[in-house]
């Protein structure tokens, strides 16, 4: 091999230790890159493992009656809320809708929106955060979960609440997040009615939970005592059920 | 030239950082092209191939996974090298300081160099725990978000420890190299 005549003289003690040898980089590179392809194909198996743990954990630090504090209406951020559906807005004709809550309680509902709206208002300025990781200062204007579900009267089985919306889609929750006083059947939003594409009538808005369990244009609320094979839209294709914040 | 031995304590902890830490850069990149940091979904994406977990929940899988391992470790090894006194010669200190700033021995420099990059990673690392914990359960943690100023510096500050890290993690195996070559290495990594 020719000597190089080039080489910059930096150190004369650090010679070929200067750099990474390229072998060895591509070994790492390699390495990687492997890791990467077999951890990807792994990765329901490691969601399977840990989010019971990690379950555990975020419901043992939840505290179901402390409030989130609240921002200042000057701190809305009209512009950052993505709207995501999974296949678009439905048609509700407002004259036949009806709010049903049945299941684990002792008086079904069967609620208009006017019936609905009757009930004491709450409004909140809460940050609403998406999976996908950006977040939004929103304010809710609705009714209390927890005042719906108490006139339904809920039997002690109750554990857990189905949602289902007038587009198909369909969350679970656990019920001491439902029972939350922060969360919300809003139907008011940056102080305007909610609007079709937000879930209007009625949607859940809550700042204890991830976007993808806020689930739009809810039209049957079921409490139930076991969580089903079916836990939701998002959960069945692979995300995490609890998604608190 | 006496060669250098590393505590089974400190190789333990070096393995684990390096596989975790690979693990929970590639997973919080895959998350991070869900909705780029830098201009949202028509933003900045990082290559596909850099992603570990193949999707968004896959790689929240590992993420949030490998976040106990990444934490733990740091946990355990801070209260080790706490309690055996390891911090008072371990890291970056006054003599360095002034190694760098007046000495005259070059060999002398590197070291410091090498012990100034080595111990900024601790911070580094622990101001991404930090802000993590902020972004995964915000609501308990609000004051976190706050210290921060808002979500959106949260965001950054925790995606800013990526080429962070990775800055001084190449500096920190060159300097390695620099100033022990292949017998420090080998002392950490395998012997």
């Amino acid at each position: 091999m020719e000597p190089n005549q080039n080489k910059p003289d930096l150190d004369l003690e650090s010679d070929d230790t200067d750099f990474l040898p390229r072998r060895r980089f591509l070994n790492l590179a390699g390495a990687g890159l492997l890791t990467i392809g077999f951890g990807s194909l792994a990765e329901g198996g490691v969601g399977a493992v840990s989010e019971p743990l990690n379950q555990q954990v975020e419901s043992l630090i939840f505290q179901p009656q402390k409030l989130v504090p609240e921002l200042p209406i000057s701190a809305i951020e009209p512009d950052k809320l993505i709207i995501n559906s999974f296949r678009g807005t439905p048609p509700i004709n407002l004259a036949n809708y009806r709010l049903i809550i049945d299941g684990a309680v002792d008086n079904p509902l069967s609620l208009s929106i006017t019936e609905v709206q009757r009930l004491p208002f709450t409004s909140m300025v809460i940050r609403h955060v998406c999976v996908e990781g950006w977040a939004a200062i929103v304010q809710w204007g609705g009714v209390k979960l927890r005042d719906l579900i108490a006139i339904a009267k809920p039997s002690t089985q109750a554990k857990y609440a189905y949602f289902y919306s007038a587009d198909g889609y369909y969350e679970s929750w656990d019920l001491d997040s439902v029972m939350h006083p922060q969360t919300l059947m809003a139907y008011q939003k940056n102080s305007q009615p909610l609007e079709a594409a937000n879930g209007a009538p009625l949607r859940l808005a809550s700042p204890v939970k991830l976007g993808y369990k806020l689930s739009k244009w809810v039209t049957r609320i079921e409490l139930t005592s076991e969580l089903g094979e079916k836990q939701g839209y998002w959960e069945d294709l692979g995300y995490e059920w609890y998604a608190g914040l | 030239m006496r060669s250098p031995i590393q505590k089974p304590a400190t190789k333990v902890f070096h393995w684990v950082s390096l596989v975790s830490l690979f693990l929970m850069i590639t997973s919080g990149l895959q998350i991070y092209n869900a909705n780029p940091v830098f201009g949202g979904r028509e933003g900045l994406h990082i290559p596909a191939i850099l992603g570990l977990g193949g999707w968004l929940a896959g790689g929240r899988h590992w993420h949030f996974a490998i976040m106990w391992i990444f934490v733990l470790n740091l946990l355990w090894y801070g209260v080790y090298v706490l309690l055996t006194h390891h911090w008072q010669h371990r890291y970056m200190s006054g003599k360095d300081v002034k190694a760098l700033l007046v000495g005259e021995n070059p060999k002398r420099k590197n070291y410091a160099w090498h012990r100034l990059v080595y111990t900024l990673l601790i911070p580094i690392l622990l101001l991404s725990v930090f802000t993590g914990i902020g972004m995964y359960k915000p609501a308990q943690f609000y004051w976190i978000v706050d210290s921060f100023g808002g979500w959106e510096a949260l965001r950054i500050t925790h995606f800013m420890a990526v080429p962070i890290t990775l800055i001084l993690a190449g500096l920190h195996s060159q300097l390695g190299r620099k100033v022990g070559g292949d017998r420090l290495l080998d002392s950490m990594f395998w012997e």
